[in-house]
């Protein structure tokens, strides 16, 4: 007996080092920023793993811009677009599942074939004659625009949220109905309540898409002012081959600063999308 | 779905004849002027904008500058013309492109309104500046752009604590030397912009035609009597020495910083680089000769310069020519130059005591007399720079004269291919 | 994509064309057996609703159709009557002295002709619509009107998009901004693989203009205008094929793996370790990936450490390695392997959420009656398990898959201006062979403005993944699946 139980000690532990291990392993290189960005120098190290000289002098100079880094700035920039996109892509994408979920009407089914359609076509092609269309309305080099283009399409990205409104019961919607209620009130205080962890997943993830994005960004905000851009470009540019050796260091310590609040984000949304993916996304 | 087209409709009428009306601006306003240079210029181009506005206190500027670099401004520029700056900072390799996407204001057109703001002319700026910098701005014989720098080139930096002056002068005693002290030489192979170097040394050449493609005739036999394939032998041979390192492109101050080289092929963007890690030891010289048969042979190289021009959809588009130039005056440069060690061309300007004194400046001078302005079109690079990859890597071998010359023979043909 | 493919393709088409037919007839009876009202609301959209007394219905829609006029005059003819030849007049200008400006004549910008006219057809074909679906409406209140039937009020009529019209509210939004960011760009790019819109061609100091087919002949090699565009073509497709199946195969396997052995139950602080992981999708691709980069670098971090503790020197000597470094990146065959293994470092933790989640939802009675029945833990994951976790999850993997043949980020983060090809046929048509299809089209736009061949290229790539989704959701999905939830 008592061989037996240390036998499953001795698995749990070798079960746990092993996860351990690959945990590690997962980590490695976002070790090496964390410790790249607290390195004194400001090229990259090649010879050693980790720093010579320590020290917090980049995280400092992120915040004392010059005319190449202006990560406040940048981050306040980012804040407002991603705030903005957050709002309308949400709206979109419930508004979007909801009526394709709940409702039955006759452009239903076309409008969705349609969807997959669209969604299969490379996207960076459409780039030059989306900033073109941006540029016939003047409203390229602002932030409207980059709105526009990270939230108009996503209507398109309604599929998991649908997912989630399907398994939303059937019954509740016919009694309100029943009970007299519009299909507005329906769609606001029955189906949204129960919703919960996909409303949250959809906001947290239309959230990141400014502080991911930088082709779009780098695209549209193309007048070369540089406290203008959003931080993704920001942090882009100063790997330019003319910028990295004074640089590299500055932007580790920008990846950890924007990494901080998305990952914060992400471990909150952890529950809440693994919830909404249940119902969602895993149906296609 | 009836609401959705009854919106479309009325909306996109409306915004489509607010944006097809066309704006009148006052004639009272101020002069309107945008510029891109390099991010380490910025400083730099403030200071001058703001002499410029008090050279012309007459007018009222709204100037805005912006942030391109050099090497990519042709890239952003084409995207869409009409959005990029007024006046904008390029490399000289880049001239053709844009000019024949029409993107350069042929500053010749501009002549009158030059002499009548400026006091100069034309021919004047002409005059003032190195002639090949000129030649090299000039298209068709219209200038397409004023000279900035002229020193848009590489020569070798070695470390004279490791390497004598003697050695330096060739790539066999260099590699010795830094052989023996257990350092590596550096150099890019994998660009067509380094590696033409040895093919330019030994008389093999490069041209653009009308159509933008390219001629070349590095498979054949220069006009010095070396074979391409000779060439290719020689370039190996350095390759495969093991204190040589080939460096990727763009990674040769990555390389510098590391501290593993005695010696580097470069430019004077990495001056300040170099001098902090060689110390005291910190030279500039030529490029070495490297061995054909049992001959030496000079290296050459590209030369090129960087060029301030103006964009020919400009708004205010002699304005914008006359900031171009008040941007590359003998003045201007030689602010430059004590900002940031960059090359004058302007004659006046290269003469000071100053720039003379420059070790890179004397290098990139010294090199010059083998220079070569590169005139390709775009097919030149992707090919040039796999095969100097493969020269890196050591895919052929130097006892294949079969598999070299057929290897020349694809890079000629994808170089001199047809633009479509 | 649910019922349609049940019934197959044809007949969603057979049913497409139907509705069309039926739109149509209401159409033709309502012209014919309407009164003079509804009669001469084909040419004023608002008399019919005039007549009912619907007077604020009848303002908008004759204020809609006074728009379309001016729309069509002052805007759209001025494009779509170019379309035929793209434009025609180059710019020119005058140097005036006085202003210091030039002075332009009104010339064509092919690439503005081009989106304005489609604009321009979408925004017709709209209104196309809604002048058949007005003139329907307006028979219909005639007979109700006949029938002595009650007639809403505009309230009413507004009202009603909050009940059952509910729906138009929802979707009006977000349709207009697909329309516009996504299926006008597209359409727009279809139409660019039949131009000749280059380098030689570029708006608005060029103009470009229509070219048939050459663009698809010059990629499948037939048109002989660069001798390896073909050649090119067949090998990146190879690439992007092989990419997509195991960058997808990997990360789903590793996602299911890493999911059953952090859910189980010899695993301490789960929440813990799932953070741990989740950390490395929460930084942003183009920080990790650009890290990553330089990390493998030739002359990165990894490379110094392999060349001390002398597995460089192995290498070499085993004859792996021609090169005094490890080229992670910068030789294919390391490098693709070198891909596909940094994909599953950033791509394992998502799959991993959602193989979480899904397992989460396991038909519990099964997996104990299976356990009481004395099966082990291995056979409870192939029987039990595993098809589960397919017939849930299959759909997505398809989808997977089509996002992985468009897998930008990746691809372009870890080689661009690092990976320098060394074959020169592929090098001559400014490819390589880590490119997938997305990134050889975005070098094409970007670095050499060869529009044509993008497009023509975007459209192979789009007919591919319609193909592959297409056979894949009719082999996969059997049955309507949206009513086993409900």
């Amino acid at each position: 007996m008592r061989k037996m139980k240390s036998n499953r000690t001795s698995t749990i532990v070798l079960h746990n080092v092993f996860i351990g291990v690959l945990a590690f392993i997962w980590l490695i290189p976002i070790i090496w920023l964390l410790c790249t960005s607290f390195s004194a120098g400001s090229g990259m190290n090649t010879s050693t793993f980790f720093p010579k000289e320590w020290s917090a002098i980049n995280y400092v100079k992120l915040f004392h811009p010059d005319s190449v880094a202006q990560f406040p700035q940048w981050f306040i920039n980012t804040f407002i677009i991603a705030c903005v996109t957050c709002v309308v892509s949400t709206m979109f994408v419930l508004m979007v599942a909801y009526a394709t979920s709940v409702m039955r009407f006759p452009m239903r089914k076309p409008l969705m074939n349609l969807a997959v359609i669209l969604n299969l076509f490379p996207g960076m092609l459409a780039m030059i004659a989306v900033y073109f269309t941006l540029k016939s309305f003047n409203l390229t080099n602002s932030y409207i625009g980059l709105i526009m283009v990270y939230s108009a399409s996503s209507g398109l990205g309604y599929l998991i949220a649908k997912g989630f409104f399907d398994t939303v019961p059937r019954a509740l919607c016919e009694a309100a109905r029943i009970d007299g209620c519009s299909e507005a009130r329906i769609f606001f205080q029955v189906v949204l309540p129960m919703s919960r962890p996909i409303v949250v997943y959809t906001v947290i993830s239309s959230f990141l898409v400014p502080w991911m994005d930088f082709v779009y960004a780098k695209m549209i905000l193309n007048a070369g002012i540089s406290s203008k851009y959003t931080v993704a470009i920001g942090l882009y540019k100063m790997l330019d081959k003319s910028l990295i050796n004074t640089y590299f260091t500055q932007f580790c310590a920008g990846g950890v600063l924007v990494s901080i609040p998305i990952s914060i984000l992400f471990v909150i949304m952890q529950k809440f999308y693994v919830e909404g993916i249940t119902g969602g996304a895993v149906k296609g | 779905m009836k609401l959705t087209k009854k919106v479309i409709a009325p909306v996109v009428a409306m915004a489509m004849m607010a944006s097809s009306t066309v704006c009148v601006s006052a004639a009272d306003e101020a002069i309107e002027l945008t510029l891109w240079g390099a991010e380490e210029d910025q400083n730099l181009l403030k200071d001058l904008v703001a002499k410029f506005e008090e050279t012309y206190s007459d007018y009222k500027f709204n100037i805005q500058i912006g942030v391109e670099s050099e090497s990519t401004a042709k890239d952003t520029i084409l995207t869409d013309v009409e959005a990029a700056a007024d006046v904008f900072a390029f490399a000289s390799d880049q001239i053709y492109d844009l000019v024949n996407a029409g993107a350069l204001a042929n500053l010749d057109e501009y002549d009158a309104a030059f002499q009548q703001v400026v006091g100069k002319s034309l021919d004047d700026v002409r005059a003032a500046n190195s002639e090949s910098s000129v030649a090299a701005a000039t298209v068709d014989g219209n200038l397409y752009a004023f000279p900035m720098a002229g020193d848009n080139s590489y020569f070798l930096y070695y470390d004279s604590s490791v390497v004598s002056a003697e050695e330096a002068g060739s790539w066999d005693t260099l590699l010795e030397a830094a052989g023996k002290a257990g350092k590596k030489v550096g150099m890019t192979l994998s660009s067509g912009w380094y590696n033409a170097g040895f093919f330019y040394g030994a008389g093999f050449t490069t041209s653009r035609n009308a159509d933008q493609s390219t001629n070349m005739d590095w498979n054949g036999i220069s006009e010095k009597g070396i074979s391409g394939v000779d060439v290719v032998k020689s370039m190996l041979n350095i390759a495969g020495n093991s204190a040589f390192q080939a460096v990727a492109d763009g990674d040769l101050s990555n390389q510098i910083n590391g501290g593993g080289l005695c010696a580097v092929i470069s430019g004077t963007w990495d001056a300040q680089a170099v001098q902090g890690v060689f110390g005291d030891g910190y030279a500039a010289t030529k490029l070495p000769t490297f061995t054909v048969g049992d001959e030496q042979v000079q290296m050459g190289s590209a030369f090129g310069y960087k060029f301030i021009g103006v964009n020919a959809y400009a708004e205010n588009i002699g304005w914008a020519a006359v900031l171009a130039e008040f941007l590359t005056n003998e003045e201007a440069q030689t602010e430059r130059f004590a900002a940031r060690q960059i090359g004058p061309t302007n004659l006046n300007a290269v003469s000071s005591d100053a720039v003379q004194e420059n070790l890179a400046i004397a290098a990139v001078i010294a090199q010059s007399e083998f220079g070569v302005i590169q005139e390709v079109g775009g097919k030149y690079w992707d090919p040039t720079a796999t095969f100097g990859e493969n020269i890196a890597q050591g895919k052929l071998s130097a006892d294949d004269d079969e598999g070299i010359q057929k290897a020349l023979d694809t890079l000629v043909e994808g170089v001199t291919a047809p633009v479509e | 994509m649910e019922k349609q493919s049940s019934h197959s393709a044809t007949a969603a088409v057979g049913g497409f064309f139907k509705a069309i037919g039926r739109f149509f007839s209401e159409f033709g009876t309502a012209v014919v057996q309407g009164d003079i009202w509804v009669k001469l609301s084909l040419l004023w959209m608002g008399a019919g609703y005039a007549r009912r007394k619907q007077y604020v219905k009848a303002v908008i829609m004759t204020i809609l159709e006074v728009a379309l006029i001016l729309f069509t005059v002052n805007f759209a003819m001025d494009y779509v009557s170019k379309f035929s030849t793209l434009g025609t007049v180059k710019p020119e200008k005058v140097f005036n002295m006085q202003t210091m400006k030039n002075e332009w004549n009104d010339y064509d910008n092919s690439f503005q002709i081009l989106l304005f006219s489609l604009f321009s057809f979408v925004v017709w074909f709209a209104a196309f619509i809604v002048w058949i679906k007005n003139v329907v409406n307006v028979y219909k209140l005639q007979k109700r009107a006949e029938a002595g039937k009650h007639i809403n009020t505009f309230k009413e009529d507004l009202r009603s998009y909050k009940e059952e019209k509910f729906y138009v509210t929802l979707l009006t939004l977000p349709v207009l901004g697909v329309v516009v960011f996504t299926l006008i760009p597209i359409l727009l790019l279809i139409f660019v693989a039949f131009t000749n819109y280059d380098q030689n061609h570029m708006p608005p100091s060029n103009l470009f203009s229509w070219a048939g087919f050459s663009n698809f002949l010059s990629l499948f090699g037939g048109g002989g205008l660069t001798v390896s565009f073909g050649y090119s073509f067949v090998r990146v497709l190879g690439w992007t094929l092989v990419w997509a199946f195991f960058a997808t195969l990997t990360t789903y396997i590793g996602g299911i793996l890493l999911s059953l052995l952090l859910n189980s139950k010899k695993t301490r602080v789960p929440k813990l370790w799932r953070t741990l992981f989740i950390v490395t999708i929460a930084v942003p691709q183009f920080v990790s990936l650009l890290l990553v980069r330089n990390f493998f670098s030739n002359g990165g971090i990894v490379n110094t450490i392999c060349n001390n503790i002398g597995l460089t020197g192995f290498l070499r000597d085993i004859g792996l390695i021609s090169t005094s470094y490890i080229p992670f990146l910068s030789a294919p065959g390391w490098a693709h392997v070198m891909i596909i293994l940094i994909n599953i470092w950033i791509g394992v933790p998502y799959q991993m959420l959602i193989a979480t989640g899904v397992l989460m939802n396991l038909p519990s009675d099964q997996l104990e009656s299976a356990r009481v029945d004395g099966a082990t833990p291995f056979q409870i994951f192939r029987k039990i398990t595993m098809p589960y976790l397919l017939f849930v999850t299959g759909p997505a993997l398809v989808t997977d898959f089509v996002k992985n043949i468009n897998n930008f980020n990746v691809i372009y983060l870890l080689t661009e201006n690092v990976y320098t090809t060394t074959n020169q046929a592929m090098a001559n048509s400014q490819a390589k062979e880590v490119d997938l299809l997305v990134t050889w089209l975005f070098r094409l736009t970007q670095d050499y403005y060869n529009y044509k061949m993008a497009s023509a290229i975007g459209i192979v790539v789009f007919i591919i993944c319609s193909a592959f989704t297409l056979i894949a959701f009719n082999r996969m999905i059997k049955g309507d699946k949206e009513g086993t939830y409900q």
